[in-house]
């Protein structure tokens, strides 16, 4: 079974991607991405563990990270797996994920 | 593809058609002034735009111009620009009907006789304000535009699939060609991908569709984000997302390669795919027009407002067909969503499934041979073996189950042609009707669905032409002026059972048995239960109303009904009490393959008992069985005085017990709550059986619903129990005229019923 790990460090929030985020763990990454921002203005998403991701998983991503810009807090998607970024490349979202991974962030 | 293939599209166009017409009538029976339900106007709107859309990819064009007039008026009251009123909803409905008949005469091919639409398009038009210039002259042809594709063709997007092989067959030559820098050798394709929100509920990932179309060539992906919600409002499963893909491929990438990307998804999304090719691709004007103007709907010419938000990508060249222009925006209540039906569903040949129930059978048949001589091994060895078979056992049940279910449909095709129905009848009778149907989702066999419908049209007439008294009457007696029919479905035990109640005056007793006796039906003097007077109108050519109306005097009566229910193996019954209102009972199988029964013995032959009419099997004491002189023996179970039947004498079997105190007594139940005691020799253990048809293969037989073949090759009857009680009945009374015993069961049941009352 795999979990978000949820850390919490100085106010920032930090959530372990699981390898599995398919269709059934979108649920919970969202909620999970709705209590990180709800909690902290400075979330990252630890994306190294990504070995299969639904697209589901990955609008998630993407609708929190519209909606941390909109709020003006801090989200990153940190050292994403090579899965994660063939699936972006896949869904035309590879210029969304350079723009919020670690890469042009950090 | 040849465009000649076409042709096999058209039937499903024309299926498709007639259950669109279906989904208007329904709308515009609901539709009422007052309360105006939007969705619904708009759903008839796009039910109508549809078969337009469709209509313009055939060719025809008269459906296509009368089609453009009901749309125009829909359009004018989804904008609330024309009210909805009694006389609207009377034109509209009467509109329906004549695109229905437009539809009859091209799928056959026919023309339409000048004048057909006439005065349904000058009634039409009325609401427009506009006056009908020659109303003596055929509609004159809808605006180009009309004809031409527009984005909001299909807007059932159930067409989605044919259209989409008319499309391959078109596309097998790419379109015509702007200049574009386009290597020579390769075509630009542009694809628009805007899935349901449900796709990846059916498992469907958008992740390896647009990977299977980035292998196709060189792909430039632009994924849309305009229309996903906050991140408080966005539901995890659903998707927001939608693409253009603009794919440089070479040429021998053809329509089909793109198309099994989307093989599976096709009913699931929104798919418009278009293609460049470098220059020299010259097509005659002529044909350039007709191969634009013919798929009116088809998913190809993306005129701008066709693609979502239109991409901010300037690698999407504009695409081939109509100048924008052509497409005439509209005014769109949905926002631009394709808001069809969200079921998935593929058409099926009925022969494929009927082969598939067949081969289901003969699987059932071979298992139980197989469970057969495993009873003859030594027990408490080969025990893999048995379990695999147990397996076997249990997997072929939910197949059977699963395949049954394939051919199974909810009656509500059944019911939603009664508001219709109920609508005329009030108006030809003057009275005031409503319909109250439930259990429309209830499910039965396919073949049970379709034969419903005569028999329940007649029943409902039936009700409120000779049930239902009029406004007038009702009042002066205290009930609302309005009569309530009551159409409803539901499962029991193993059988699907329709009622039709209405609330009106309820049979009239003397009036049925005065008729009889004048038609030779009853001999004079008879005496008749209330129950067995109620039942006399089954008989053939019985007619109570005083003048034959033109509602339910039409020379079939309620015995033509019986007849239709039991040949589907099913009984009808009625309930009245007089002016209270009556209460016709239907219970029919639910599916006409397989059934669970009880293998009974008695003397050297086999039979089945449906399962869902066992209670229970006894050995009775000496001290439970009472003879009755002249009659049956009857037996006391459980309090109750209960008809004994002995099989064997029914059928003329010897070598069988016949003293119930050494064989057993297996108690049955009819639909109507009857009990009977069957006198068996044996039960011999339940099994599946794969029910084969007497009327078929051989003939009807009194007290036998069907045949089968069970494990050991041997074929065994499958008892119909109400049909035993009324053979017992004959067998035991000597009261009645033979000729009318066969007719008229009920008339011998007057002993019977006392003895079934509890004592």
């Amino acid at each position: 079974m795999s979990l978000i790990k949820w850390t919490e460090e100085d106010g920032r929030v930090r959530l372990g991607l699981p390898s599995d985020l398919d269709l059934p763990m979108a649920q919970p990454l969202l909620d999970s991405l709705r209590a990180g921002l709800a909690a902290s203005a400075d979330v990252t998403v630890q994306a190294d563990q990504v070995e299969r991701i639904s697209a589901a998983c990955v609008q998630a991503l993407v609708v929190a990270a519209r909606d941390a810009a909109e709020r003006g807090a801090a989200f990153t998607v940190a050292a994403p797996s090579e899965v994660l970024s063939e699936a972006c490349e896949d869904l035309g979202l590879a210029a969304w994920l350079k723009e919020w991974s670690g890469e042009s962030r950090a | 593809m040849p465009v000649d293939d076409l042709s096999r599209f058209k039937q499903t166009y024309f299926d498709e058609s007639a259950e669109l017409l279906a989904v208007a009538e329904a709308g515009l029976l609901r539709l009422a002034p007052g309360g105006v339900d939007m969705d619904e106007v708009n759903a008839i709107f796009r039910a109508v735009h549809s078969i337009k859309g469709g209509g313009g990819a055939f060719g025809f064009g008269e459906l296509v111009a009368f089609a453009h007039e009901f749309e125009t008026v829909m359009d004018g009251v989804r904008n609330a620009d024309i009210p909805v009123t009694t006389g609207l909803v009377d034109t509209l409905i009467r509109a329906n009907d004549v695109l229905a008949q437009m539809l009859s005469y091209a799928a056959d091919g026919t023309e339409a006789p000048a004048g057909t639409t006439d005065d349904t398009v000058a009634a039409l038009r009325r609401f427009l304000g506009k006056a009908d210039p020659a109303p003596g002259a055929a509609a004159p042809p809808p605006e180009p535009a009309a004809l031409l594709p527009d984005d909001e063709d299909d807007e059932a997007g159930i067409f989605g699939d044919a259209l989409a092989a008319i499309q391959a067959a078109r596309d097998d030559r790419p379109a015509a060609a702007l200049p574009g820098a386009i290597p020579d050798g390769k075509v630009r394709w542009t694809i628009v991908f805007r899935p349901k929100a449900e796709l990846l509920l059916s498992g469907n990932e958008p992740t390896y569709m647009l990977r299977a179309l980035r292998r196709l060539g060189e792909a430039e992906i632009v994924c849309h984000l305009d229309r996903l919600p906050s991140l408080r409002d966005l539901d995890a499963e659903l998707l927001h997302l939608s693409w253009t893909v603009t794919l440089l491929a070479d040429a021998g990438v053809d329509r089909a390669r793109i198309d099994d990307v989307f093989e599976f998804v096709a009913d699931d999304c929104d798919i418009r795919i278009s293609a460049e090719a470098p220059p020299p691709a010259v097509i005659p004007p002529a044909e350039a027009v007709s191969a634009n103007a013919a798929p009116a709907n088809l998913p190809e010419p993306a005129a701008p407002t066709a693609a979502p938000a239109a991409p901010p990508a300037a690698t999407t060249s504009s695409p081939s067909g109509p100048p924008p222009g052509g497409a005439k925006p509209k005014a769109n209540g949905n926002g631009g969503d394709h808001a069809g039906p969200t079921t998935h569903t593929i058409r099926v040949d009925l022969d494929k499934i009927d082969r598939l129930v067949n081969m289901v059978g003969e699987m059932v048949i071979t298992q139980a041979m197989i469970a057969e001589h495993l009873r003859d091994l030594p027990p408490g060895q080969f025990q893999e073996l048995r379990e695999g078979l147990e397996g076997l056992a249990q997997h072929t049940r939910e197949l059977r189950e699963s395949v049954m279910s394939i051919r199974a449909q909810p009656v509500s095709s059944v019911f939603s042609r009664m508001p219709r129905l109920v609508r005329e009848c009030a108006a030809a009778t003057g009275k005031e009707v409503m319909l109250v149907t439930s259990g429309e989702t209830t499910e039965v066999d396919k073949t049970v669905v379709e034969n419903l419908v005569d028999p329940l049209t007649h029943m409902i007439r039936n009700s409120i032409d000779h049930g239902l008294e009029g406004p007038d009457e009702r009042e002066r007696i205290g009930k609302p002026r309005a009569g309530t029919v009551h159409l409803s479905a539901a499962h029991r035990s193993g059988r699907i059972v329709i009622e039709v109640t209405d609330d009106g005056r309820g049979i009239n007793r003397a009036k049925v048995l005065s008729k009889a006796i004048e038609k030779g039906l009853v001999q004079p003097g008879a005496s008749l239960s209330d129950e067995e007077i109620d039942h006399l109108i089954f008989l053939p050519g019985f007619s109570t109303a005083d003048q034959v109306s033109n509602l339910s005097g039409r020379g079939v009566g309620m015995d033509v009904v019986r007849r239709n229910i039991s040949s589907l193996g099913g009984r009808i019954g009625v309930y009245s009490a007089p002016g209270e209102g009556s209460r016709f009972v239907l219970s029919l199988p639910l599916t006409l393959a397989v059934l669970d029964g009880m293998v009974i013995s008695v003397g050297e032959e086999r039979f089945v008992l449906p399962l869902t009419n066992i209670v229970e099997s006894l050995r009775p004491k000496p001290a439970d069985l009472h003879g009755l002189v002249n009659k049956c023996d009857v037996m006391m179970a459980r309090g109750e005085y209960v008809r004994l039947v002995h099989l064997h004498r029914l059928f003329g079997i010897p070598r069988a017990i016949d003293d119930a105190t050494r064989g057993l007594v297996v108690l049955v139940e009819t639909e109507d709550g009857s009990r009977l005691g069957l006198v068996v020799d044996e039960v011999l253990g339940q099994q599946q059986v794969v029910i084969k048809s007497l009327e078929a293969n051989f003939r009807r037989l009194d007290g036998v619903a069907a045949a089968t073949i069970l494990g050991d090759g041997r074929v065994a009857l499958i008892l119909d129990v109400a049909g035993l009680r009324e053979m017992s009945r004959h067998s035991g009374t000597t009261t009645t005229a033979p000729t009318t015993t066969s007719a008229l069961p009920a008339l011998q049941d007057q002993a019977d019923q006392r003895q079934r009352q509890p004592v």
